[in-house]
């Protein structure tokens, strides 16, 4: 018997030795935290992680459903009733649970999160010169900056968080008012500003640039009315070291084939590379395009249809017809409709049902040169359009500080602004001596033309302080629903109430 | 990374090394005198003078001296004149004789029936009557064949406590088992063994290879396994021989299922005109197809296109038998399904090998189980909005044709302004979707009796479970919605790989009237699991190969290992039969919890005592069995990621960069790690009665527990402005079930009569105490494409509890929506006549998802199953019913089909929608519904409760002198009737839902299934669970 005991006190001991190496495992798939943070390239892979949000399928602000979304509530946009938040968010009966308005928030704070852990972490990185660390932090604050702009034009009040949280308390942080997310943004831009390079060498092109925090910040003050810093900021880029200019070919703004061209202050970098599917989520298998051409695309061309310009827009376009009296070069770019010799997808316009009692259909960004949306290379069934989305082009500078300038009544200096972009319309020069109210009307329609399903109609009728009457002059479905101040802002998302004891729901949607 | 698989590697060499010094150690020990010893022979029989072959006879004290008896009862042992011999068979009282001169005859008396049975509990068994912990038990005789593929379907109500519900109707989807309720909210799924062996489901298993199969339900059993068993333990155990004449056995199966309900919806006519009058309601343009309703006549019946009569097979065939050394037991089936949605089907190959060989002091046994399973699944759906083709099947428009032959593919499909609903045929046709799972299991095992009634045993598992996935788009174009261009493929492959290393040293004595069986062990267990993908685009028609493909290649893989190390111990002591006495312990560590939290102790205790072995007991009285029960114990739960306790990076997270517009590799922390994470404990008292009444007749098990869990792990919603992209697993909570289980059976005979009735019930409440930050909301179940969530868990409720915006009517006027108002608001500014009217619960003057309230919960307030069976002569019966009461199902697919908010498809239930003449239940057609009649609400949430003529079979045994001519010894021919008839006010498909599961080797059955899913009739995704008719003949030769 004593063996026994023996055997076993051996076992015993043995035992206890080797059990803990034996439950110390590392994952294989993937590295720590302790581990990452060591070369310039860890910051490079850090920011692709960062960057990928803005075209994030279900959230990012130029992804598909947040393009959707920024164009949804517009008066020149109709959605169909077939994916329903999307619907609802369009015809002002959307809800705190919304998923579209819920994933841009959430998108929003993923990168905000991303960009604070390169601002921790970029000291640890040993290797890099003082140029460097500081072009990147400048470039993660861009990227903070930015993601904070749009928590602001879309909701308004939104917690702040400016550091990575550590402990379980740091989850739960309350909103600030918008003045002070506001006021967030402007300092990381004005410090993006200062640090970031004017240009990149080819294999770069389309990161943060300059110009692009520059812009960013003349909007920021723009869309919160200090209309000196705003001029000040926009003049700027109009001048050397910028180089910016028109394209003299609108539409040339809107296909694959003229990508971060000269009119491109900021551009959301997609191609169809990477994984086959769109909607695989942060993995390899995610293909780096934008589904949102499919999405638009007609039926008859494999489209989901999902989206149509009001007819308040197609009109809108032919207020004014070109020195040839043609119809606007923009119209041709934006929009499909029924003209002799129209074609669309190289098919006679007349090939497709209007199916929604509208008169045209959306061409900007469509791959309509194709003869169907989906012959991408990746033959996947969810087609990814290699098409960057633009998201600030030199014409807003130009028009946004037009207005800057108008707004402080200094309409001559404004003129030459708006003529560059009535120029290239192929528009004759603005008559002399348009007063402040007939300048802002032009600014307003030529914003209305020249933006149109590029997410900024909303945000500009929001802050003109014209979404009651234009919604309610326009032939958008749902304009019977829209209640002033409510429907200006998204709700704070249900599930950010449920999950945050901090939180509380705006006074509007109370 | 490779250093770390060495490593581990390296601990599994370590560990058998180990072992392999323990045999050493022990196998010189003792070395048996037996001085002047004779032999001795002898017989043994039954009551009945029958002989008994393979009982056991040893002499007293020294079981290594043991021997069986031969197919005629005939032994041979050595012996001293005078000294004691122990006769013993499992089932028979055991008997003391003197070894003698002359040839013995010893007649072993039957154990009483209920105290007769040897239950397996981890690591062991014991018998019946010792057992203080709450088991359930079923022998494999008891599990008819009835025409299911799947062994675990036929056991729905027949074991108290132990909820079975089918987790899908797919060919070979297997079934989810929640033993005494849902005690967390992650996986729920108990802990399968089989042999011995850990294994992630047992669906593969066929009924015949079954010896019994036992389920630990409370601490006291359960316990030994320690960290895995919260959720209890399934223990299968599989036939072996028996000693005597061979026996072959044959046993087939055939045939056919059906769709038991047909959703109602609207022929081509019928939705033209809805649909007209839906677009009329809201101003807006009818659509062209539904123009002329009239000239539409009923057009395609999808349902009819894709639901067709399954043909099932089953054969299998056994061969076993034994000598005194040793026994075996080799068996093959092949099982072949086809579903009831046509092209999908299941088919099974199983070969078993078990023997066991027995020399002097040692003890050798394995088995091995080869099983290959083939699936034909479904396609989940093709970016529209049908989901699977039974959803689709009901959604699409009958106006739609099924074939378009000049169309890439042949398929017709959804065109104009309709939602993308694909056509279920061409689904079902131009995806080909099958897994093929091939898995291994061996076990191994010595055993060596050091000293009487000590033994060693050194037991080796093994398992490799290989699956393997295939993929095949064809390129078509179905309709105008649904264009895929290219032919493509992916493929996949897993694999995952368990290495089980157990030392036990058990003892087993009786002293006078002690009793004492103890255990006392080591087990190492390690699960390694890689995945690897890969997917091509762009093939040429009729080739289905990577190479051939000419478009865009992907490719993906990981892998995962965790470790679990433990040591576990247990004494069972009974003093006279009277005071009964279980303790066990087990400390396990896992590599799942970083080091603070790496071990965790899992002890147990238990008492019983046999009132009825009392000497003032009176044994001649109405119950002349009684036995109380008390246990206590805690148990854990680990099923958890691996490596969650590491803040990780998370690579491939790219963007695109460069005039080039190339890859831009991304990599960056998406998620917060829970480097504090603790073992979910689960507390379990249980207190169990067991009588025998009426001359043991009626058997009547009766328990009541109260299971706790506390530190539940659970991924808890944290803010989105928190900025990750999943939640973290935390130790967020504390869960209560407490219920009652009866089980009871009577058995008797009249005659030639022989009659058996038995049934079960359940009673279970489930509450949550606590959790998260306290005021925690974790809401699930989403019921549609797009719908909100049904279910919230917090505390105070149960798990899973529905909570709707309840809908209150109808609005039958305009004064009716306009005297609903607050404060000079209206409450539903949108509503018009024939809308729902929804209840305002907090009273702010609106309808939101603050409104919601409870509604009910998904949980039965009792479930049932009862049955007979009944031989007369050659005839035998068996009935079988089942059922629950009190549980809510939300109806999913109903929410979409009564909508008339979109375009699809409706229910046959708007045909009475409300019009102005016509004030009915069912709101107004109105397309794109202001008033969201559709949201999710109480509208949709029905009574679950059931009853179901589960089994009806009735069996022919030919008259053994006529079989003898041929060589047979038994032969019975069969028919057998599945889900004969439901009774339910459910108007799904069938109130036993459960959503599919993707994988059905995934162990993690919540993250396909979820917890809080529970009860949400999913009816996109859904398959049908079949009716089903078959025939068998049994043969044994």
């Amino acid at each position: 018997m004593n063996k026994i005991y023996i055997t076993t006190a051996i076992l015993a001991v043995l035992l206890a030795g080797c059990a803990k190496k034996t439950l110390e495992l590392n994952n294989p798939n993937q590295i720590t935290t302790v581990t990452y943070w060591k070369t310039e390239a860890d910051v490079q892979s850090a920011f692709a992680a960062a960057y990928a949000l803005f075209r994030d399928v279900d959230g990012g602000f130029w992804g598909v459903r947040g393009v959707e979304l920024s164009n949804g509530r517009g008066d020149d946009f109709f959605i169909r009733n077939d994916v329903s938040y999307l619907y609802q968010l369009s015809t002002f009966t959307n809800v705190p649970d919304n998923a579209a308005a819920t994933n841009v928030w959430n998108v929003c704070y993923k990168a905000i999160f991303r960009a604070n852990q390169i601002l921790e972490n970029i000291d640890r990185v040993t290797t890099l010169s003082d140029n460097a660390r500081k072009a990147y932090v400048a470039e993660a604050k861009f990227i903070r900056g930015i993601n904070y702009f749009t928590l602001a034009i879309n909701f308004g009040d939104a917690p702040l968080r400016l550091k990575t949280p550590q402990t379980t308390p740091d989850y739960f942080v309350a909103k600030s008012p918008e003045a002070d997310v506001w006021a967030q943004v402007k300092k990381d831009l004005t410090d993006a500003a200062a640090d970031l390079p004017l240009s990149y060498p080819s294999q770069w092109v389309g990161r943060a640039t300059k110009g692009a925090a520059v812009a960013y910040l003349g909007k920021a003050n723009l869309y919160t009315g200090n209309w000196t810093d705003a001029a000040t900021a926009l003049r700027s880029l109009t001048q050397s070291p910028y180089s910016y200019s028109l394209m003299p070919n609108y539409g040339d703004n809107f296909v694959a084939g003229h990508e971060n061209n000269a009119e491109s202050v900021f551009e959301i970098q997609a191609g169809d590379v990477g994984g086959t599917n769109p909607w695989a989520g942060e993995n390899g298998n995610q293909a780096l395009g934008v589904t949102t051409a499919q999405e638009f695309a007609p039926a008859e061309v494999a489209g989901w249809f999902e989206v149509s310009p009001t007819d308040k827009l197609f009109n809108e376009f032919q207020k004014e017809k070109t020195t040839a009296n043609d119809f606007d070069p923009r119209m041709y770019a934006t929009l499909a409709w029924n003209y002799p010799g129209s074609t669309f997808y190289t098919k006679p316009f007349s090939s497709f049902a209007l199916v929604f009692g509208f008169q045209s259909m959306f061409k900007k960004y469509q791959n309509y040169n194709q003869t169907g949306e989906i012959t991408g290379a990746s033959g996947a069934a969810d087609y990814s359009s290699s098409n960057n989305e633009r998201a600030l082009r030199y014409s807003d500078v130009l028009l946004m500080l037009a207005e800057a300038l108008t707004m402080q009544g200094q309409t001559a200096d404004a003129y030459p602004y708006i003529n560059q972009i009535r120029h290239r319309a192929q528009l004759a020069d603005l008559p002399a001596g348009y007063g402040k109210d007939a300048l802002m009307a032009e600014i307003r329609h030529q914003r209305m033309i020249e933006f149109a399903r590029e997410g900024l109609r909303f945000y500009d009728l929001k802050r003109w302080g014209l979404l009651p009457t234009e919604i309610a002059s326009s032939d958008k479905v749902g304009r019977q629903f829209y209640v002033p101040k409510k429907f200006d802002l998204f709700p704070v998302p249900q599930a950010e109430i449920e999950s945050n004891p901090a939180m509380k729901q705006n006074d509007n949607w109370k | 990374m490779t250093r770390t698989t060495s490593t581990a590697d390296r601990s599994t060499i370590f560990h058998l090394f180990l072992s392999w010094i323990l045999i050493a150690a022990t196998v010189v020990s003792p070395v048996f005198s037996a001085a002047q010893s004779v032999t001795v022979t002898g017989k043994v029989t039954d009551e009945a003078q029958q002989p008994l072959a393979g009982a056991t006879v040893s002499v007293k004290g020294k079981p290594s001296t043991g021997v069986t008896t031969d197919a005629r009862g005939i032994f041979s042992i050595k012996a001293g004149p005078g000294e004691l011999l122990l006769v013993e068979f499992v089932g028979f009282q055991p008997q003391e004789i003197k070894a003698g001169t002359k040839e013995l005859n010893v007649r072993l008396a039957t154990l009483p029936a209920s105290l007769n049975d040897v239950v397996v509990i981890g690591y062991g068994t014991v018998r019946r009557k010792d057992l203080t912990g709450a088991v359930a038990s079923i022998k494999g005789s008891d599990i008819k064949s009835q025409g299911v593929s799947d062994m675990t379907r036929s056991l729905q109500g027949k074991l108290p406590g132990v909820t079975i519900e089918s987790a899908g109707g797919d060919p070979g989807s297997g079934t989810r088992i929640l033993i005494r309720g849902v005690g967390t909210l992650g996986n729920a799924a108990p802990l399968y063994i089989v042999d011995g062996v850990q294994v992630a489901n047992i669906n593969n298993i066929s009924s015949s290879d079954i010896a019994s199969l036992d389920v630990l339900k409370d601490a006291s059993a359960a316990a030994i396994y320690g960290s895995r068993a919260a959720n209890g333990v399934v223990l299968v155990t599989t036939r072996s021989g028996r000693s005597g004449i061979p026996v072959i056995q044959f046993n087939t199966n055939v045939g056919a299922q059906r769709l038991a309900r047909k959703m109602p919806v609207l022929n081509a006519r019928q939705w033209a005109n809805v649909s007209n009058a839906a677009h009329d309601a809201a101003g807006l343009a009818r659509l062209d197809i539904a123009k002329n309703p009239d000239s539409l006549g009923t057009g395609t019946d999808w349902q009819d296109a894709i639901f067709r009569t399954g043909i099932m097979q089953q054969y299998d065939l056994s061969v076993s038998g034994g000598s005194e050394n040793g026994r075996y037991s080799v068996s093959g089936g092949y099982n072949d399904q086809q579903g009831i949605v046509d092209v999908t089907g299941y088919k099974r190959y199983n070969l078993r090998v078990k023997s066991d060989t027995k020399k002097g002091a040692f003890q050798f046994g394995e088995t091995i189980l080869l099983t290959r399973e083939k699936w034909i699944r479904t396609p989940t759906g093709w970016g529209g909005q049908g989901g699977g083709p039974v959803g689709s099947a009901t959604k699409m428009i009958p106006v739609f044709s099924i074939y378009d032959t000049s169309a890439p593919g042949g398929y017709a499909g959804a065109y104009g302004p309709v939602v993308n609903v694909a056509n279920p045929v061409a689904q079902l046709h131009l995806e080909d979707i099958n897994y093929e799972l091939t898995n291994i299991l061996a076990n191994a095992y010595g055993e060596i009796t050091i000293l009487p009634g000590l033994k060693y045993k050194l037991n080796l598992g093994y398992t490799n479970t290989f699956g393997s996935n295939y993929d095949y788009y064809h390129r078509y174009q179905v309709g105008t919605l649904f264009s895929h261009p290219t032919n493509d493929i992916s493929m996949a492959k897993d694999q995952t790989n368990l290495v089980l290393l157990e030392n036990t040293l058990s003892f087993d004595r009786h002293f006078g009237k002690h009793s004492l069986q103890a255990l006392a062990g080591y087990t190492y267990q390690q699960t390694k699991y890689s995945y690897t993908s890969a997917s091509k685009t762009d093939l040429p028609d009729g080739i289905d190969v990577l190479d051939a493909g000419a478009g865009t290649a992907s490719t993906g893989g990981n892998r995962t290992q965790s470790d679990l190390v433990s040591v576990l111990g247990r004494a069972i002591y009974s003093y006279d039969n009277r005071y009964l006495l279980t303790a066990s312990f087990r400390r396990d560590g896992s590599s799942r919890f970083g080091s603070a939290n790496r071990y965790g102790n899992f002890p147990s205790v238990a008492v019983g005592w046999n009132i009825a072995n009392e000497q003032f007991y009176h044994r001649g009285s109405l119950v002349p069995t009684l036995k109380l029960r008390a246990s206590y114990g805690v148990l854990g739960n680990q099923e958890i990621g691996d490596y969650q306790y590491s803040a990780a990076i998370s690579s491939n997270i790219n963007y695109v960069t460069g005039v080039d517009q190339h890859k831009w590799f991304g990599a960056i922390q998406t998620a917060f790690a829970s480097p504090n994470i603790k073992w979910e404990t689960t507390k379990t008292s249980d207190i169990g009665v067991d009588a025998g009444l009426l001359d043991n007749h009626l058997n009547l098990t009766l328990d009541y527990f109260i299971k706790q869990t506390s530190d539940v792990l659970l991924n808890v919603p944290i803010p989105g402005s928190a900025g990750s992209s999943t939640n973290p697993v935390v130790n967020a909570g504390t869960l209560r079930n407490n219920g009652f289980e009866l089980g009871l059976n009577y058995g008797n005979h009249a005659g030639a009569l022989e009659y058996n009735f038995f049934g079960t019930l359940s009673v279970i409440r489930n509450k949550v105490i606590q959790l998260g930050t306290g005021t925690q909301q974790i809401f699930g179940g989403q019921p549609t494409h797009h719908g909100a969530s049904t279910t919230v868990t917090q505390a105070g409720g149960p798990v899973s509890a529905f909570y709707l915006v309840k809908a209150d009517g109808i609005f039958n006027t305009q004064d009716e929506v306009n005297n609903y108002s607050k404060n000079g608001t209206l409450v539903q500014p949108n509503a018009a006549p024939g809308d729902i009217k929804f209840f305002d619960a907090n009273g702010d003057g609106q309808i939101s998802d603050a409104d919601r309230v409870y509604c009910g919960s998904p949980f039965p307030k009792f479930e049932y199953g009862f049955g007979a069976s009944g031989n007369w002569r050659n005839l035998d019966i068996n009935l079988f019913f089942q059922g629950t009461s009190g549980n809510k199902i939300y109806n999913g697919l109903r929410q979409d089909l009564e909508s008339m908010s979109l375009e699809f498809n409706y229910s046959t239930a708007t045909l009475n929608a409300w019009t102005p003449q016509r004030h009915t239940s069912i709101p107004r057609a109105v397309i794109n519904d202001p008033n969201f009649n559709d949201r999710t609400s109480s509208r949709f949430l029905e009574s679950g409760s059931y009853f179901r003529m589960k089994t009806l079979q009735i069996g022919y045994t030919f008259p053994a002198p006529r079989l003898r001519s041929m060589h047979l010894t038994s032969v019975r021919a069969y028919l057998s009737a599945d889900n004969l008839f439901t009774v339910t006010k459910y108007s799904g498909f069938n109130p036993d839902i459960g959503r599919s599961i993707n994988n059905p080797t995934s162990t993690n059955v919540s993250q396909s299934s979820g917890i809080l899913n529970r009860g949400v009739d999913f009816g996109h995704v859904a398959y049908p669970i079949a009716r089903t008719f078959s025939a068998g003949v049994q043969i044994s030769l």
